[in-house]
């Protein structure tokens, strides 16, 4: 039988506060041994290409809390940026957003049907919206980009506050609300719930299915909110944009210490995850080192991160502390 | 449920079951084929394995690099150097018990650019020595193996080494080992060295599937396996596996790499706009995965 | 004189999973403050009918009334709602989150502006918990609580609910004396309070103890329901079974052989201290102990799936220390492991295939598998446990679950181990084929091989054992041979908080 203590490991402290840890190791590395790193402009740099990804990674990591994924964003991104400037060109800049909104949202809520009603495995249901979501941006924009000519939502992407881009307060704020939902809202510790164990929540009365519809939306219209961003950056909707998006804003969510099997995973870890890769990013460009290598020591990085924040305890076999050992 | 797939692709073509036409397909899509096979293994553990595009990539690259140590070595090397980074693969996911996702993630985006640098970021059409392709291997490719071009060969011999392998003893407790790893730990099945065959084996069919990339265009290009990371991954889910190990067989995916490339052919005959294919593609995943899971649910 | 509206009444109801038809028309009523028991080999139809009632199945055909109101398509979350709670043999907490929050979950207490209101909810935990006689920490995570608190957290759950009904799946599968005891009061309590409860058990004891009526379930009839008066154990079994069982059989001493596994000062830091034993050819040897004395652990140390700090393991006067069970295995260990849905089998692969996974392992030379000769090995042992299945090629999840705990049972029989470690072997199979277990038991013992056999049963140890070994606390505290053993001495031992080893000569 089993005693009341597993092996209480030192890893799951490490797991909490690993991508901290990188992150800090690799912010020293940059202020130490790379010039200009701390300068006003390559530090509002990194935020600025980052926050996009942060927007999605906090949509990713909703997905991910429900052991599920979203293969779909860059799609959506794409697919956001298209909608926003078509509809923005006939009918101004407010439907546009508007529309550039709801339409990703639209397709979230497909693929959030197929996972929680259907019970569809999320890679192949995002893999096949993201399909589907590309091919409709190519179709509606026939493979041409679509410039926008409405100068206020063009500074808005690029704008800055207190030196501060725009889209990082658009981040950081999601970032707080949603590390508020997931703790304080029954429906966030419900999400919590459907990824460590969704039979029991089933049987305690949860609407799994709601959840996970649930996430599944709000993933895609955290990237229709990037989407906006980035269109507006770009000066034209394009429907090309936003390729292998998904992959960094994943990378991210595990580098910062989410679970891919569900039920494990912190806003603030999500966040340190981001900045990982928007520092290594700013330290590999600063340190002028060819493109070519940079997706090798990225790689290296994230295989690093990962080791140190990852315990696999899905099949944990020794001294686990696992449910039901009867 | 998988026949009515096919069956499907029957109606829609009526030239599908033609031998010519059915060679033609396994002869297009042998590629694809192989490095399907090579995912199928590393899925029934229950992981999955995004480094194969860029594993393909680095051997067309190496191919073309090594051509003038003469073609028996060149061909070893093509294999052997991505088998040193699946093991890597193999190490971290079933040693040290990473998560395979971020694992492979982390290695694609380390081989791709890798084969960036060795190939100074662009196509190779000639090797170190200047020397166009050897011919040989071109021609082969057509001609191949008593008139079977070498391909088809080649996916064959891939077919029949996978068969085999699965009813040896660690081939046969890969599906344990997806389908509840725990109970084959607690049964003795020796998990870690299954789990690391798994990945080495999906490395060395990406690299087999690269020379054959190679032979048929007679270029290097590290980006020449991009398309084929998640055809791989459709190719095995419409064949019925499931992404949670265990579950899955060869034949199935054999089907489902055949149907994706009936997709493909019949997309392009239809003059769909290249725009519209992942479109369609994704449909017709959604609905293979939507109906295998109505036959498991029975 | 009219009979007041039962709380819950099934009649007729009938279900059948693809053509395999598992219930058939059972009719089933139970009535307020009272604890009606429904047993039943396994297979025999019991968990799915509590499945009905719960609403996680519908039936079928046949009808299903609650207090009195007919329902149809009922579905978990309603039937909760009406103030039906379940509690069942898997336990159903959510592993991430805490303690309080299990407690709470799906009703949890909001404050106005709609958050979670904490406070609140520890006062509710707490209440609840104490109710139960239970402390616990609150804000653990409930996926680092042992087993058997976090059935208790599942049991205060459905306190919490106000319920009326509790339906009770094996709730004290695995619950020591002591723990038994303080949920029967519980029990008591609640029915004083008008509850309605339904209890499955294998434990006819128990039955016998807390049951009011009893309803015996063989092959998805109802085959007898009535008073517990009118049962004894006999006429009770042969309800279930169809034949009369005898229960003083026991086990029969071989002449012993060499020493196969001998321990000495196994340490596990902080789960067991200095075991020392020997297990020789042709022994049963016994391992009693309470909830949390460390038999498991041990078992596990022993047979590579943890490790042991310190001390020494010998298998056939050799040192070893395995580090896998890959290992033990290839030296002549085996273990059938106590849970044996998710430690023993892979649900998606056919029985044949399960059942052969050992064979495969020991027999293959160079990867080469004999697959002619194992499967006709493997058959042969599938049909001696017993395993009732319509092919052994179908998916072993397609199995009831007493089945397919003997498919697990055939696999390690198939691996003709030396040394076999049965962790409760026959808890959760039903009473016929716990006798087809223990024959197979003797057989072993027979050709000479060596058993330990962990076990919460104490009947059952004091007949099958030659020798029991009373573990509390992480250290071994007595040793019985069988001629002294008996309950109260096991017991004695194993409640004796422990101050160095007492060997009944």
């Amino acid at each position: 039988m089993s005693t009341d203590r597993g092996e209480r490991q030192v890893l799951p402290r490490l797991n909490d506060y690993g991508a901290a840890l990188v992150l800090l190791c690799l912010v020293a590395y940059g202020v130490f041994r790379v010039p200009n790193f701390l300068s006003e402009m390559n530090l509002s740099a990194i935020l600025y290409q980052y926050s996009i990804i942060g927007l999605l990674a906090l949509g990713q990591l909703l997905v991910v809390l429900t052991a599920g994924i979203d293969l779909s964003q860059g799609a959506l991104l794409a697919l956001t940026s298209i909608t926003t400037a078509l509809v923005m060109v006939r009918h101004g800049p407010v439907m546009g957003v508007l529309a550039g909104l709801a339409v990703p949202a639209g397709v979230g809520v497909v693929s959030g049907l197929l996972v929680s009603r259907l019970r569809m495995p999320p890679f192949l249901v995002t893999l096949g919206t993201m399909g589907i979501a590309r091919g409709m941006a190519m179709r509606i924009a026939n493979a041409r980009p679509v410039p926008i000519h409405n100068e206020a939502f063009i500074s808005f992407g690029s704008g800055t506050l207190i030196h501060v881009p725009v889209s990082t307060f658009l981040w950081v704020g999601a970032s707080i609300g949603l590390a508020f939902f997931l703790t304080r809202r029954p429906f966030g510790r419900h999400v919590y719930a459907v990824g460590s164990s969704e039979e029991s929540s089933r049987l305690s009365g949860v609407s799994v299915a709601s959840v996970k519809l649930a996430v599944y939306v709000l993933s895609a219209f955290l990237c229709a909110v990037g989407g906006v961003i980035w269109t507006s950056r770009l000066g034209s909707g394009s429907p090309v944009g936003g390729q292998n998006y998904e992959l960094e804003s994943i990378a991210a969510v595990v580098v910062g210490g989410a679970s891919l099997f569900g039920g494990k995973g912190r806003v603030d870890g999500v966040v340190a995850g981001v900045l990982i890769f928007g520092v290594i990013n700013s330290v590999l460009n600063l340190s002028r080192i060819s493109p070519f290598w940079q997706g090798m020591i990225k790689g290296a990085v994230v295989l690093l991160a990962v080791a140190l924040t990852q315990v696999r305890s899905g099949a944990a076999i020794r001294a686990p502390e696992g449910m039901a050992r009867a | 449920m998988l026949l009515l797939i096919a069956l499907a692709a029957v109606l829609s073509r009526g030239v599908f079951i033609k031998p010519t036409n059915l060679l033609n397909l396994v002869f297009q899509n042998a590629i694809l084929g192989v490095i399907s096979f090579g995912q199928l293994l590393v899925i029934l553990s229950a992981g999955i394995d995004l480094s194969v595009g860029s594993m393909l990539g680095l051997s067309t690259v190496l191919l073309m690099i090594f051509q003038f140590l003469g073609l028996p070595v060149a061909l070893l090397l093509t294999v052997t150097i991505p088998a040193v980074f699946g093991a890597v693969n193999g190490y971290f996911v079933a040693q040290r018990r990473l998560p395979a996702f971020v694992v492979t993630l982390a290695m694609m985006l380390f081989v791709y650019s890798l084969a960036q640098v060795i190939s100074g970021g662009a196509g190779i059409y000639s090797g170190l020595n200047g020397a166009p392709l050897s011919p040989v291997l071109v021609s082969f490719n057509r001609r191949g193996l008593l008139g079977v071009p070498l391909p088809a060969v080649v996916w064959l011999l891939v077919l029949a080494g996978m068969a085999l392998f699965l009813r040896l003893r660690l081939g046969h407790f890969v599906f344990a080992v997806g389908g509840n790893e725990r109970a084959a730990v607690f049964s003795g099945v020796p998990v870690t060295m299954v789990r690391f065959l798994a990945y080495l084996g999906a490395s060395v069919l990406a690299s087999v599937g690269g020379i054959l990339a190679v032979a048929r265009v007679g270029e290097g290009h590290p980006a020449a396996g991009q398309t084929y990371l998640l055809d791989s991954i459709a190719a095995v889910t419409i064949g019925g596996a499931s992404l949670s190990g265990g579950e899955g067989t060869m034949i199935g995916t054999l089907l489902g790499v055949l149907i994706l490339g009936t997709l493909n052919n019949i997309l392009n005959l239809l003059n769909v706009s290249p725009m519209m294919q992942p479109a369609v593609k994704g449909v017709v995943i959604l609905l293979a995965v939507y109906l295998n899971g109505r036959r498991e649910q029975r | 004189m009219s009979a007041p509206v039962p709380l819950l009444e099934l009649r007729n109801v009938s279900k059948a999973f693809s053509g395999v038809e598992v219930l058939h028309e059972v009719s089933f009523d139970l009535r307020e403050g009272e604890v009606h028991c429904i047993v039943g080999e396994n297979g025999a139809g019991k968990s799915t009918l509590i499945k009905i009632i719960s609403g996680a199945y519908n039936a079928d055909s046949g009808r299903i009334a609650y207090f009195g109101e007919e329902a149809h398509h009922v579905d978990p979350r309603r039937v909760l709602g009406r103030g039906i709670s379940t509690i069942y043999q898997e336990i159903d907490l959510v592993p991430a989150l805490t303690v309080a929050e299990n407690i709470c979950l799906g009703k949890e207490p909001r404050t106005r502006s709609g958050n979670v209101d904490r406070p609140t909810m520890r006062r509710l935990a707490e209440r609840v918990l104490n109710e139960i006689g239970v402390s616990l920490n609150l804000e653990a995570p409930a996926g680092t609580l042992t087993v058997a608190h976090q059935q208790m957290v599942a049991i205060a759950r459905a306190l919490s609910v106000h319920s009326r009904v509790l339906l009770l799946d094996e709730p004290t599968a695995v619950f020591t004396a002591a723990e038994v005891e303080a949920f029967f009061r519980i029990v008591r309590r609640l029915k004083a309070q008008g509850l309605g409860i339904i209890y499955i058990s294998h434990h006819l004891e128990e039955i016998f103890q807390i049951g009011d009526r009893i309803t015996v379930m063989r092959d998805g009839r109802v085959t007898r329901t009535g008073p517990v008066q009118e049962f004894d154990r006999m006429s009770l079994v042969r309800a279930m079974v169809g034949r009369d069982i005898d229960f003083s059989r026991r086990s029969q001493p071989t002449a012993l052989g060499e020493e196969l596994l001998r321990v000495e000062g196994l340490t596990r830091r902080g789960v067991f201290q200095g075991i020392s034993f020997g297990l020789r050819c042709g022994e049963i040897v016994g391992l009693a102990g309470l909830v949390g004395s460390g038999r498991t652990e041990l078992a596990r140390a022993i047979f590579g799936v943890d490790r042991f700090h310190s001390g020494n393991l010998y298998i056939r006067g050799v040192g070893r220390r395995f580090r896998s069970p890959c290992q033990a295995l290839s030296h002549g260990l085996g273990m059938l492991p106590e849970n044996r849905k998710e430690e023993g089998l892979v649900p998606s692969r056919p029985v044949l295939e399960n059942a052969a996974y050992c064979a495969v392992q020991l027999q293959s030379r160079f990867g080469w598998v004999p697959w002619a000769r194992i499967r006709r090995l493997v058959r042969a042992v599938i049909e001696n446990v017993g395993v009732r299945c319509a092919s052994t090629n179908l998916g072993v999840r397609t199995l009831s679950g007493g089945n397919q705990q003997k498919v697990v049972i055939a696999k390690w029989l198939a691996a003709r181990s030396d040394i076999l470690i049965l962790d409760e072997p026959t808890r959760g199979v039903d009473v016929g084929a716990r006798e087809e277990i223990y024959a197979l038991m003797w057989r072993f013992k027979a050709d000479g091989k060596a058993i330990l056999m962990i076990s919460s049963d104490l009947p059952e140890l004091l007949t099958q054992a030659d020798r029991i070994l009373v573990m509390a606390k992480g250290r071994i505290v007595g040793e019985l041979p069988r001629e002294q053993a008996s309950e109260e001495a096991v017991l004695g031992f194993a409640l004796e908080t422990s101050r160095g080893q007492r060997h009944v000569n």
